[in-house]
């Protein structure tokens, strides 16, 4: 476990990253600005979709990560398992809020209002917001070893919460509600799903890179840490 | 109806304002650890001339 | 002697209640008082709440559930009963086992009370031939309640302010059982009479008893693992 000389382990995988992300988000930008077809019902509005819906499924990837962690962590009690629980929920976190804001938008410039509780995505979003804001609650009230076990299956039980918060709405909506948004999945002309593919591989691509940087500080801390107490008993 | 360009700028000019302040947070931490290192360094130059000025005596290393 | 273990368990912590009955009559009453405040909270006097029957009953007992789950370690902790329990050779599964029982068992008590008195107080509509229908998604509604929120008042046992932590935790977890169960008691009960829809949320309720039960027994090792 201990460090090259030259290089911290995972300085070139974030290095990748980065640049791959910030490719694929230069293109996806431009693809869905400038090339992809105007929406016949929605018009502009409609190509928020590429980034909402692009983050939504990246930030639950970002929790899927962070679930697996939390069983690596259990099995193996290795704190890096932890860190890449936290760092993957902070992202997660991070994008879900983005969702709820970005949703809360495109509610108000296609119905005029900023909050819709019959659309599934936002309410869904809104809740599992509430689910991972609680994880640092919890980790900011237990210390060392407790806090990494309690995060850990925090990270899986809140994974767990996940599709029951979606499907939870989803039977409300089906029999109360009509579907509100259609212009996703297969109703979606081929020029307008390729370059949602291609945001769709920019927000994972950023959601790596946030991750490696994020590890690589972490690294970095707990480096530095080591090297301070071998000072001190030196 | 090509009105409601606002609102898609309005939701990426969010997105890109967020992920930028995680990025500043994230750089935040990077800093904190560099002062650090340069705290280190600085403390063991000075025993560094310390041993090699008058006596090889223990110093006090942390403040 | 899994099975004597867990009624050895159970039973301790029913005979604690019976001796004390602190949590289950500060529950009802808890419970009751919701009602009242739900009420005044809409500020109106309207008698006829049938629409909201749903929320009304599921919002007042996802609080009681938090209040009651609170509880459930108190004993445990401040007698440390829970040391001894955990250097004894009982499973981890099985202490899961007699707490999620005890919780389940106060919720019924507590819904005994709140289901007839929502009836009572709010609905003016055929509440009562649904009854049987809202006691149905009740009970399942129950596992739901008691497999979750035994893991979550595991972990925050041992936390600062965990009686801050639990809420925190577990209401956001509750939030699909408040939806599936507000749900089924608005299907049946609310105005539309709807089976399928009643149908769909046990479902959900079902799955989501299973999701937990697997992740409880999955994880509750970790949980006391000290």
């Amino acid at each position: 476990m201990t460090d090259g000389p030259t290089r911290i382990p995972g300085q070139r995988a974030a290095v990748i990253w980065g640049a791959l992300a910030t490719i694929l988000v230069v293109v996806s930008t431009i693809g869905v600005f400038l090339i992809a077809p105007e929406d016949a019902d929605q018009g502009i509005i409609q190509r928020i979709f590429y980034f909402h819906v692009a983050i939504a499924i990246a930030s639950l990837v970002a929790f899927a990560v962070a679930c697996v962690a939390g069983i690596l962590y259990l099995r193996s009690r290795d704190e890096r398992w932890d860190d890449v629980g936290e760092a993957s929920i902070r992202i997660g976190l991070l994008f879900s809020v983005l969702v709820v804001i970005t949703g809360s938008i495109w509610a108000k410039a296609s119905w005029g209002t900023w909050w819709v509780w019959s659309d599934p995505r936002l309410v869904t979003y809104l809740i599992v917001v509430l689910i991972y804001a609680a994880y640092f609650v919890l980790r900011s009230s237990a210390e060392d070893d407790r806090k990494m076990r309690y995060s850990a299956i925090y990270a899986i039980a809140g994974f767990a919460s996940v599709p029951l918060s979606f499907y939870s709405v989803r039977v409300a909506e089906s029999f109360v509600h009509p579907v509100v948004f259609t212009s996703g999945g297969a109703a979606m002309p081929g020029t307008m799903l390729g370059w949602f593919v291609v945001s769709q591989a920019a927000m994972i691509a950023l959601f790596v890179a946030l991750l490696e940087v994020d590890l690589l500080g972490r690294r970095s801390e707990r480096a530095l840490r080591r090297l301070a107490m071998r000072l001190e008993s030196a | 109806m090509s009105g409601g360009a606002q609102y898609v700028v309005a939701a990426y000019a969010v997105i890109w304002f967020l992920v930028l302040a995680y990025v500043v947070m994230l750089g935040a931490r990077t800093a904190r650890v560099g002062r650090q290192v340069e705290a280190i360094t600085r403390m063991l130059d000075r025993r560094a001339a310390e041993e090699s000025g008058a006596e090889p005596e223990k110093v006090e290393e942390r403040p | 002697m899994r099975g004597r273990q867990l009624m050895a368990l159970v039973r301790k912590d029913l005979r604690l209640e019976l001796r004390t009955r602190e949590t289950i009559v500060a529950m009802v009453l808890f419970a009751i008082v919701m009602l009242a405040i739900l009420q005044f909270g809409f500020g109106t006097r309207d008698d006829d709440l049938t629409r909201f029957v749903g929320g009304l009953m599921w919002v007042t007992l996802a609080f009681t559930a938090v209040l009651g789950v609170g509880r459930s370690y108190v004993a445990e902790r401040e007698q440390r009963v829970l040391d001894g329990l955990l250097v004894s050779p009982v499973p981890r599964t099985v202490m899961l086992g007699a707490k999620a029982i005890a919780i389940f068992l106060y919720m019924t008590v507590v819904e005994i009370v709140v289901i007839p008195l929502v009836g009572i107080f709010f609905v003016k509509g055929p509440y009562w031939d649904a009854i049987g229908w809202i006691a149905i998604a009740a009970v399942l509604a129950n596992i739901c309640i008691a497999l979750s929120g035994t893991l979550f008042s595991g972990l925050a046992l041992f936390t600062r302010a965990r009686d801050l932590i639990l809420p925190v935790l577990f209401l956001p977890a509750l939030v699909p059982v408040v939806i599936a169960g507000a749900g089924a008691t608005h299907a049946v009960a609310g105005g539309p009479h709807d089976m399928s829809e009643w149908r769909g949320y046990c479902l959900f309720l079902l799955a989501y008893a299973i999701l937990f039960a697997l992740v409880s027994v999955a994880t509750y090792d970790a949980v006391f693992d000290d």
